[in-house]
């Protein structure tokens, strides 16, 4: 508990400081967010800028499922930020999947970093399903997540596999494409 | 004409220029407003199009927190060099990425309203950045208008210059236009300039092309005939009422009708004019015609042609006269379409226009005008009234001179009657005066008639001498009683009884002759002139029945009017001839001719009048009156020939006498019958005595008394003493007790005795039947001897019958 106050402390020290060099102004009193929370929040915005087919939705009430599979790094920051929110009418629901096996009918599927060791398992569940996959993971072999989030001198960048995106039926919004990096289709 | 020109110019210019700029100031101004207010609207509507785009290709950059993707968005403005500022903001309003990069529009956009506005010369954008529904943050936009205002700069370049050249056209066009409406208008205007100052009305204005201004000139033109025909027609009606005035003066100076018509006529001929003028009258009690009574001095050309003359009358039937005379004014204006005989009189003298004006006097017609003219319908309605004022004026006129005339006459009369009656009471103190006289003077020679009688028949011894000288004074006393006699005929106011008797007219003249002497002969001598007379009488002239007296009267007032007229001498002739008509009788003439003045027409005609005299003070106007008088009671005829300077001779005509149908009576020369007892009463003691003596050498026993009293007292006592009286003799005219009184008591005492009344009055008495009561005979003074014993003889013998006749033949 105490490591991880210090680990938020340090994360919001530097939050501080991105924001205060990307606004290229003091912001008064402003505490910078903590990374997840930007990831939480750019979660959230995918459902804005994503279509899912009309079958991913056939239920009028069904919610919109945002699912974590693996350990939650989120500390409550995405709950907290799709509190009260919609997407269609739809409220949000956070699912958390504790490996491949719990993998249940999601909409946006974050892999956390332990997890994408099982990258191939987890794809091969989801082959079909129009489930548009989030990862930050630092690593080389996130080939086949569809969004995966880079810390680019502590800011968070984008990199969109339009391939993958495209082979599970989602349509990404070109605004999304223009702060992103759009990256090799590997599957194809 | 130019200083008054300048101004309605200038105005039509004015008025042309403004109104064009007008046009044009409003059509650029709102031409200009409209592409003010589209273009800022298109320019807020390109500046919402260009947030909109930007807004939505930042969502991404927003929502990922990207600001230099979010710049890069930004920096695509720099194509529109107008964008002054663009800033998005996050949603919690903090600045997120700007263009340019360095400066924020605002710090904040928590304050911001979304929309587009203009504030400050810029428009202010605020575009809400919207991905799906949410809201990722917003645009602020920030564009300066100088491209607007360099439009509307350009814009009121060419406005200006568009006006400019529009003024100029306009200028030019209305220069010309205007003159199509100013120089009508000034022309105009220059006519009625020269209207008012030249007072000339038959001026025209020119009729100018164009509708309104062509009609103002005709509605112009339309006044000016209007104004010259009241002009025309007020100088006519001056020149009517001058001519009335002046007609009117000139018959009000008349004063007879006759000359009014003519006065009137002549003016109307002359002045109005026409070409025949008359004047009729009409009697309203023979209303069958109209009397022509003057006809106009220039008219009388056509009276031939007309057969219209001073004396004719025209017959009123249906000719227009009927309608006049009912009051009505009546106009014919053409006579040749008239039937009636009296317009066809005009029609065929070749007078066509006829106007009959009655005469009106207290709504009655009195008279017709009748005027005419040659040409047809040649008089106006004006005429007309002209003329009907005109005849009221003539009515009146003719009814002032009437007026006049009556009163003339009235006063005429008045005079004639005051002189009359002052002649009257002249002759009447003058009568009375002369009775006075005569009364005294009969009184007087009563004792020297009866013993001048007596002592011829009486006195058989006289000389001859003594009877020569007797008979001379017996006749000088009836030449006397006889001068009484006529004096007191003067003031007779009546007649007596004409009493005719032969007359022998040469015998009068004779006498008159003698008469006049002192007036013909003896009074002109004294002024040294000198009158012949003349006499031519026919010797054998046969009498005539008249009253010798009237005659000799008569002709003594011929001789004094000869003498009169005769003032410087000259020849009076008594001529008396009898001529022989072819049916009846010969007639007795006896003529008084003159050679003086003679007498003019008026003399001649009115010299008969009483108190008509040429005498002046001098002459009572009464003389040739008791001619003319003389001569209607003798049945006769008076001729008078006389002429200024000529001399007058007066002819006295008379039937002559029948042969003798009175014979005189001879007179009872002495008393042969009875010798009676008398009473003589009387105040006058010589004619008492004298009386007395002559009655009693008649053998009469004559008892006097002196005095009415004393008569009654002595006839009361000697009747009763039973010595009555046959007859008493009394005086009329005593003091105290009068012959009437003694009458009265004598016939009370005893009826039968007969009273004689002996009167110096009593011819008068007899003429005026005036015989008192209880008299039985009068006997004038101075009593005759032989009327005295006619009066004794019939009164006493009881047959009283021929005692008037008897008297009446010693009147003369």
């Amino acid at each position: 508990m105490a490591a991880l106050t210090a680990r938020a402390a340090v994360g919001w020290v530097l939050s501080a400081c991105i924001l205060l060099l990307l606004m290229s102004c003091p912001v008064r009193g402003e505490v910078a967010p903590s990374e997840y929370r930007v990831k939480a929040v750019f979660l959230f915005n995918f459902a804005q800028f994503v279509e899912w087919p009309p079958e991913s939705f056939k239920d009028a009430s069904k919610p919109f499922v945002i699912g974590i599979l693996g350990a939650d790094p989120f500390e409550g920051e995405l709950d907290a930020v799709v509190r009260g929110e919609t997407v269609a009418k739809r409220p949000f629901v956070i699912e958390r999947y504790h490996d491949v096996s719990d993998l249940q009918n999601c909409n946006i599927l974050y892999i956390s970093r332990p997890q994408i060791g099982h990258l191939p398992q987890i794809l091969s569940a989801l082959k079909g399903r129009s489930v548009l996959t989030v990862s930050d993971a630092d690593r080389a072999d996130q080939a086949g997540v569809m969004i995966r989030l880079i810390n680019q001198n502590n800011r968070i960048r984008m990199q969109i596999d339009v391939g993958a995106a495209r082979a599970g039926k989602l349509t990404i919004s070109s605004k999304l494409l223009r702060p992103a990096e759009i990256v090799g289709d590997s599957r194809e | 004409m130019t200083a008054a020109a300048t101004p309605i110019r200038r105005r039509l210019m004015s008025v042309l220029l403004l109104t064009s700029g007008a046009v044009m100031l409003t059509t650029s101004a709102a031409f200009c407003a409209y592409d003010f207010l589209t273009y800022r609207q298109q320019t807020a509507n390109n500046l919402a199009t260009l947030g909109a785009a930007i807004a939505a290709n930042s969502t991404a950059a927003l929502a990922f927190q990207n600001p230099d993707d979010a710049r890069e968005v930004l920096s695509a403005l720099k194509a529109d060099n107008h964008i002054v500022n663009a800033t998005l903001y996050t949603p919690a309003g903090e600045p997120f990425a700007s263009y340019p990069a360095t400066s924020h529009g605002v710090r904040t956009a928590a304050s911001l309203q979304d929309g587009y506005r203009f504030a400050g010369g810029y428009l202010i954008g605020v575009q809400p950045v919207v991905q799906g529904e949410r809201r990722m943050g917003t645009l602020y936009l920030k564009a300066d208008l100088s491209a607007l205002h360099q439009r509307l700069q350009s814009f009121g370049l060419i406005a200006a210059l568009v006006m400019a050249v529009t003024c100029a056209i306009a200028y030019l066009l209305s220069n010309r236009l205007q003159r199509q409406i100013s120089q009508p208008i000034l022309a105009l205007t220059r006519t009625v300039g020269d209207i008012s100052t030249r007072r000339d009305y038959t001026l025209r204005a020119l009729r100018p092309h164009g509708h309104e201004l062509g009609q103002l000139a005709d509605a112009f033109n339309n006044l000016l005939v209007q104004v010259e025909g009241a002009q025309r027609r007020l100088h006519s009606q001056l020149g009517r009422l001058d001519l009335l005035h002046r007609i009117t003066r000139a018959i009000g100076e008349r004063q007879d009708p006759p000359s009014i018509f003519q006065v009137l006529l002549r003016n109307l001929e002359d002045e109005l004019p026409v070409d025949f003028g008359c004047i009729g009258l009409y009697d309203p009690a023979a209303a069958d015609a109209i009397a022509i009574v003057t006809i106009g001095t220039g008219s009388r050309r056509f009276s031939q042609v007309l057969e219209i003359n001073d004396q004719l009358r025209v017959p009123i039937d249906q000719n227009g006269l009927a309608r006049c005379v009912s009051g009505e004014l009546v106009y014919e204006p053409d006579v040749g379409a008239i039937g009636f005989p009296f317009p066809q009189r005009f029609a065929r003298a070749g007078i066509f226009s006829l106007v009959l004006a009655p005469l009106l006097l207290q709504k009655r017609v009195f008279g017709v005008l009748v005027v005419a003219r040659r040409a047809p319908e040649a008089f106006s309605s004006s005429d007309c009234e002209f003329l009907r004022q005109l005849s009221e004026h003539v009515a009146l006129a003719t009814h002032q001179a009437q007026l006049y005339g009556a009163l003339q006459q009235a006063y005429d009369e008045l005079r004639q009657s005051q002189h009359t009656i002052m002649q009257q009471e002249r002759l009447r103190a003058l009568g009375q005066m002369a009775s006075g006289i005569a009364h005294d003077i009969n009184n007087a020679i009563s004792p020297i008639a009866l013993y001048t009688e007596s002592l011829l028949e009486r006195e058989p011894g006289l000389s001859d001498r003594a009877r020569n000288y007797l008979t001379t004074i017996r006749r000088a006393i009836e030449d006397v009683a006889q001068t009484v006699a006529r004096m007191r005929e003067f003031y007779r106011s009546r007649e007596p009884d004409l009493s005719l008797a032969r007359v022998n007219l040469n015998r009068l003249v004779e006498q008159v002759i003698q008469l006049t002497r002192a007036r013909w002969s003896d009074v002109p001598l004294q002024k040294g002139v000198v009158i012949s007379l003349r006499t031519d009488l026919l010797s054998d002239l046969p009498d005539i029945m008249g009253s010798e007296t009237e005659i000799r009267d008569a002709l003594t007032n011929l001789v004094f009017n000869a003498t009169d007229a005769m003032p410087e001498g000259g020849a009076l002739t008594f001529r008396t001839r009898t001529s022989n008509p072819v049916d009846g009788e010969p007639l007795v003439h006896a003529e008084v001719s003159d050679t003086g003045v003679g007498m003019d027409e008026e003399t001649r005609r009115r010299c008969l009048e009483p108190f008509y005299t040429t005498k002046g003070e001098r002459g009572t106007g009464l003389g040739l009156a008791m001619v003319y008088g003389m001569i209607q009671r003798h049945s006769a005829e008076l001729q008078i020939d006389s002429a200024v300077g000529q001399g007058t001779t007066v002819r006295l005509t008379f039937v002559p006498a029948q042969a003798d149908l009175l014979t005189v009576k001879q007179p009872i020369l002495k008393c042969e019958a009875t010798c009676l007892r008398l009473l003589l009463v009387d105040d006058d003691p010589l004619l008492i005595k004298s009386v007395k003596d002559i009655l009693e050498a008649d053998g009469h026993t004559v008892v006097t008394a002196d005095g009415g009293q004393r008569g009654i007292d002595t006839f009361q006592a000697a009747h009763r003493n039973g010595t009555p009286f046959a007859l008493v003799i009394t005086d009329l005219g005593m003091p105290y007790v009068d012959g009437r009184r003694v009458a009265a008591a004598t016939k009370a005492e005893s009826p039968e005795t007969p009273v004689i009344l002996m009167t110096g009055w009593g011819r008068r008495l007899i003429a005026e039947n005036e015989i008192p009561p209880h008299v039985d005979r009068i006997l004038s003074k101075p009593p005759k001897l032989a009327e005295l014993r006619a009066a004794l003889a019939d009164l006493t013998s009881g047959e009283p019958s021929a005692a008037p006749a008897a008297l009446r033949e010693r009147t003369l």
